[in-house]
């Protein structure tokens, strides 16, 4: 046995949070509030309807349904390998909200306790007393600024004063469109423009509510940024709008997470997210995606098909996107980087986890403009039960991208053989001075190192677990650590059922 | 045989002086050690001297025999007669061991107007002098440097230099990453060519090369300056005392 | 095969055809409506993304001046036989009858009414069609009335050889070959010369148990032509297929080479150098290799060499099908750009459906390694022959799946000269 050890980086903290583990899918559970629904389906009555509920100016409600327009002349992409029965997107309510929040709270003490409830039992700290479970570090430092969207509107965000003081604005993105009107409209669409894709259109018509963070110049956003993304009511789709716009030489960490309750029907999910970036700004996303992925028939379960892109238009910035996808039932996802600037860096780290009937369709694109950038793609998939999982990426090195370089290392995983592990990726290299090196493995997870936890006790499951755990330790350092946390018990809770 | 005088180097790419006016002279047959604290500019030297891409001189001159060095290009300088033995040995994927040193040899021999040497003759004279430096046959075919142990490397570096018989060589950090054998390899393969009259410049940060090679002068160079020169015994102070007293000194 | 601007699908449905036997009418005409379902090729397809196929589907191929014929491999004793603008030179061919091996015409099996090559003729090009629709092959199935049909039965002693000499500047040459293994039968393949201005080739390759396929293949000459191959091979249990292939000239070349691994135990490699110069250069290697046994192993070795302005593209794909346990799949795709101007466009996929597998690929570009450059020029080596070496360095591991040292040696002599007088 000597000769036989576990993979590097599981240590006894992981361990320790397998060990702990109990329980399906923690998040299936409905929260009973009345809801006020926009009528089913969706024209341009519906837009506008969604753009007066959140009082918008005029210029919004035209940029909506320009949008519109042009989303009825599109046709879903098919290229993806995923497999799903055809949408009907006049099935669907496009907005939903609690009736608590007709009259908009004036401070968290306003808002539906019921809806507090709700997040508390997510885990999520609204209230600003609110202190993070299990991690001790001193308080200063732990605080997390926190936006909730409940269904289509945001319920509250956390710490605004305080980041105010900073100069830094977090707030929704109805609230933003009413207040910040000529920043929204300056940046909105600028990276993931209106006619983008099926989805990005679908999204720029028809999205209620989300996030905006605008982080001045030579800011070091004082906390970590956080959005909670909650679907509550039945075959409602949420199609929420996120907005970053990183200032010269600011920096910003942002964390978002999701849950669904279960339900027998698939819900729609089209968020957008667009990140700018000036000169020497940085910015880290990190996403937790945890939506409802279906029962182990398929039955029901988050389709997820989300747009974020990040644009380095300022020379040396630097992006980050880090994300663990264990839900949906579809995922259809490609978090990018355009390194526009000079001497810019885009990274993109993940782990998607796909078991019982999932499927995953997720990588980046990573184009390279500017001189001397840099990129980086790590990708551990991990396919279990009857799930597909696909990596598809694209790098390209523009004939201008003189001295560049991408790194990209896409492992695969499979348990069991009855699932799918497919690898896509595209390269375009324009220029000789750049650099492109892509490698990728498929393997199955190692019987030697599961055999090796077994002999010391561990049941198949926990084994298999802390391996994956293992598999993914270079994606899992670099999220913050409340989600890391978090991160490796989803990793172990996802795989659930998916031995012996 | 070589002469520096007043050299001034920075890298190309950003605005960095390393070399500040270099002064150094190493007589045919002598061998000369350099050594220093890490970052004082030794590599650098040894770079420049054979011809690396990122440096631009901004002053002085390097002269072998007479002959500006820093006018030739890389190959030049070889067939001249200069030999650097890299502190990284580069790795290269695909050319065998044996093809690379019999391209070298034969290139060199042809820009000196020599006939080239026959296969026969290579295979003789390599396996001969590979022996010595205990490096079997299969060194020999594996691709140059590609799976070569620290050790291996440098054994190869010197290997290299016994076949194309320089008359002025460096030696950049050839004792990292040695032990005791391989370092005892490496001087005696030196000490076999300096015995045939060739010049030495040893570049090292430890005296415990020293103990092998034993040299003529040695110098003390800091912040891309020689800042002391002396004999044999300067190399035994800095062993006792470190950089620093020396430094203070001329500080 | 006038195709008189004919890309919508009736006017495919009603591609003429040539006449023959009863079988041969069958399997063209099953070729033609394969055709016609797919439509020819468009840049929005998914595996035309990077290629061009207008040159390839044009009316009339452009015009390509004719080069000196190649003498590649004639200093190896191989069965030749000569085809000149894609027709069957009998007189310039050596005689057929060799121990071990059958060899007949295209033309002389069609006119039968029925024929052994009937189980082999546009089925392997059939079943290569699913998931990625190839319809030059399809085209040239139906089309076709020349090729060779070779029958190996035992250990075949010396290489076949198909020799493409071109007279005609606007020649359009269509060859279907037909190759056929059986158990435990060993037959070297090789195929060389520009064959006309535009030249379209499938062959089916059927390996039988325990026998062996190697195929070694020079593109060179020519620098206007335009190809379009297709290599679709059936591998069966213990059985072992290799391909080679270096191109170093012509305006426009696919290769496509579509390989099933049907039996345990199966081999099959496909590898490629290609060595590409100016901007009218355009090399695009397709392969699609499908694990559908158990404990089969395959190996896709791809390296080009890219200079002024050429495009070098590479889409490779390893698919594993459910039970193919104990797959070994393994894939590289690299590429040497010389110059600022040259481009590499790859797609490296694995698409994998059981879990007891090893595969990888790897693909990467770039410019020639600064470091060991510097290193071979202050050993004394000058630049040029510095770069060439490295250059033939990056190429090795391509050519060293060329099991025969005699034709390596060949291919490689070929590449320094051509690394010569390009510089």
């Amino acid at each position: 046995m000597a000769d036989i050890e576990v993979k590097d980086g599981v240590d006894d903290e992981t361990v320790a949070a397998v060990a702990r583990l109990s329980g399906k899918y923690k998040y299936g559970w409905n929260t009973e509030i009345e809801t006020e629904f926009a009528p089913l389906g969706v024209n341009p009555d519906i837009v506008r309807l969604i753009s007066a509920k959140n009082e918008e100016p005029e210029w919004m409600t035209e940029w909506r349904l320009s949008a519109f327009a042009r989303w009825e002349k599109m046709t879903e992409p098919t290229w993806a390998m995923v497999d799903y029965p055809q949408i009907d997107f006049q099935s669907i309510y496009y907005y939903a909200r609690p009736k608590s929040m007709l009259v908009k709270p004036k401070s968290l003490d306003d808002v539906d306790p019921k809806l507090l409830a709700t997040y508390k039992r997510l885990g999520i700290p609204l209230k600003e007393q609110a202190i993070l479970a299990g991690v001790e570090m001193p308080e200063e430092e732990r605080r997390v600024a926190v936006d909730a969207v409940f269904d289509s509107v945001s319920v509250g965000t956390t710490f605004r004063e305080e980041l105010k003081k900073a100069g830094v604005i977090f707030c929704s993105i109805s609230e933003a469109i009413r207040e910040y009107p000529e920043l929204v409209r300056k940046y909105l669409g600028s990276v993931v423009p209106a006619t983008d894709n099926f989805y990005a259109t679908l999204n720029s018509a028809v999205f209620s509510d989300g996030s905006f963070v605008y982080v001045p110049p030579g800011v070091r956003c004082p906390m970590e940024l956080s959005t909670y993304f909650r679907i509550n009511a039945e075959n409602t789709g949420q199609f929420e709008r996120t907005l970053i716009i990183a200032d010269k030489g600011s920096y910003v960490s942002y964390l978002e997470g999701c849950t669904a309750p279960k339900r027998d029907t698939a819900q729609l999910h089209a968020a957008v997210v667009e990140i700018i970036l000036e000169e020497d700004a940085e910015v880290k996303y990190s996403t937790v995606q945890n939506w409802y992925p279906g029962d182990e028939e398929g039955k029901g379960g988050i389709y997820n098909f989300v747009t974020k892109r990040a644009d380095c238009r300022g020379d040396r910035s630097k992006v980050s996107w880090t994300q663990v996808e264990t839900g949906s039932a579809i995922t259809w996802k490609y978090p990018s980087c355009i390194l526009r600037g000079d001497d810019t860096q885009g990274e993109f780290y993940s782990i998607a986890i796909a078991n019982n009937m999932q499927q995953a369709d997720t990588g980046t694109k990573m184009v390279h403009l500017g001189k001397r950038t840099k990129s980086r793609i790590v990708s551990k998939g991990i396919s279990a039960g009857k799930a597909q999982n696909t990596y598809r990426g694209l790098v390209s090195m523009h004939p201008k991208a003189k001295d560049s370089r991408n790194y990209t290392q896409c492992d695969s995983l499979l348990i069991g053989d009855k699932c799918g592990a497919h690898t896509v990726p595209y390269i375009e290299v324009r220029n000789n001075s750049s650099r492109v090196e892509h490698e990728a493995t498929t393997s199955k997870v190692d019987d030697d190192q599961l055999f090796y936890c077994r002999s010391r006790g561990m049941d198949e499951e926990e084994a298999v677990a802390l391996v994956v755990n293992g598999f993914c330790r270079e994606v899992l350092q670099e999220l913050p650590m409340e989600f890391a946390m978090e991160a490796q018990q989803l990793v172990a809770i996802s795989l659930e059922g998916s031995v012996g | 045989m070589l002469e520096i005088k007043g050299l001034k180097v920075k890298l190309e790419e950003e605005d960095k002086q390393i070399l500040k006016g270099v002064d150094l002279t190493v007589e045919t047959g002598k061998v000369h050690a350099i050594m220093g604290p890490n970052g004082s500019g030794k590599s650098t030297l040894s770079y420049v001297l054979s011809g690396r891409d990122g440096y631009e001189v901004t002053g002085g001159t390097a002269t072998m025999d007479g002959v500006d060095l820093l006018a030739l290009e890389p190959e030049e300088r070889a067939a001249a007669g200069l030999f650097l033995a890299f502190q990284y040995p580069v790795e290269i994927p695909g050319v065998g061991n044996m093809t690379f040193l019999r391209t070298a040899v034969n290139a060199q021999r042809k820009a000196r107007g020599e006939a080239e040497l026959s296969a026969g003759d290579f295979l003789k004279v390599v396996r001969e002098r590979a022996k010595a430096l205990k490096i079997d046959a299969d060194m020999l075919k594996r691709p140059v440097n590609v799976g070569f142990s620290g050790g291996e490397k440098k054994r190869n570096e010197i290997l290299q230099m016994a076949m194309l018989e320089p008359r002025m060589c460096i030696l950049d950090e050839t004792d990292s990453g040695l032990d005791v054998d391989a370092m005892k390899l490496v001087a005696d393969g030196v000490n076999a060519l300096r015995a045939e009259g060739r010049s030495f410049l040893v570049i090292t940060h430890y005296q415990r090369l020293l103990d092998h090679i034993t040299p003529d002068v040695v110098h003390i160079m800091a912040d891309g300056r020689i800042i002391r020169t002396g004999g044999p015994d300067l190399a035994l102070e800095v062993e006792k005392n470190g950089y620093a007293d020396i430094l203070a000194e001329t500080a | 095969m006038a195709l008189a601007k004919r890309t919508t699908d009736p006017a495919l449905a009603a591609l003429e055809l040539p006449q023959g036997g009863a079988w041969a009418s069958e399997a063209r005409q099953a070729a033609r409506a394969r055709l016609a379902e797919m439509g020819l090729p468009g840049r929005r397809d998914e595996y035309w993304r990077y290629t061009d196929p207008t040159t390839l589907i044009s009316t009339d191929p452009t015009p390509a001046k004719v080069g000196e014929a190649d003498d590649i491999f004639a200093g190896t004793n191989a069965l030749r036989l000569v085809f000149v603008d894609g027709v069957f030179d009998a007189d310039a061919s050596d005689g057929l009858d060799e121990s071990g091996v059958e060899i007949l015409q295209l033309a002389d099996v069609t006119a039968k009414d029925i024929h052994w090559v009937k189980e082999f003729y546009g089925v392997l090009e059939a079943a290569g069609q699913v998931p990625v629709a190839r319809p030059l092959a399809a085209l040239n199935t139906a089309t076709a009335t020349q090729g060779a049909v070779i029958r190996a039965t035992g250990k075949v002693s010396r290489p076949v050889h198909l020799i493409y000499l071109r007279r005609d500047e606007t020649a359009e040459a269509v060859m279907h070959h037909v190759v056929r293994i059986e158990p435990g039968a060993d037959l070297t393949l090789l195929e060389s010369g520009a064959g006309a201005a535009r030249l379209s080739t499938v062959m089916e390759v059927d390996v039988a148990e325990g026998a062996a396929f190697h195929h070694v293949r020079l593109q060179g000459r020519d620098h206007e032509r335009r190809a379009a191959t297709h290599c679709f091979a059936r591998v069966a249990a213990d059985a072992r297929f290799k391909s080679f292939t270096l191109t170093l000239n012509g305006a426009m070349t696919r290769n496509e080479t579509v390989l099933t691994l049907k039996g345990d135990g199966g081999v099959a490699h496909v590898a490629g150098a290609v060595v590409g110069d100016g901007d009218d250069f355009h090399q695009d290697d397709t392969v699609f290799v499908t694990h559908d046994a158990v404990g089969c192993e395959s190996r896709q070795v791809f390296k080009k060499v890219l200079r002024n302005g050429a495009t070098g593209v590479f889409q490779g794909k390893i698919l594993v099908k459910p039970g193919a346990q104990k797959t070994d799949g393994y894939q590289i795709s690299q590429s040497l750009l010389l110059d600022d101007d040259s481009r590499f466009l790859a797609k490296p996929e694995l698409e994998i459906y059981a879990d007891d597998v090893a595969c990888s690929h790897g693909s990467t570009s770039g410019a020639i390694d600064d470091t060991a450059l510097f290193y071979l020029r202050s050993r004394g080596v000058p630049e040029r022959t510095a770069t060439m070496l490295l250059t033939l360095a990056f190429l090795a591991e391509s050519l060293a799946e060329i099991d025969d040292p005699a034709l390596a040696e060949e291919l490689r002599d070929r590449l320094e000269g051509w690394l010569a007088r390009h510089h």
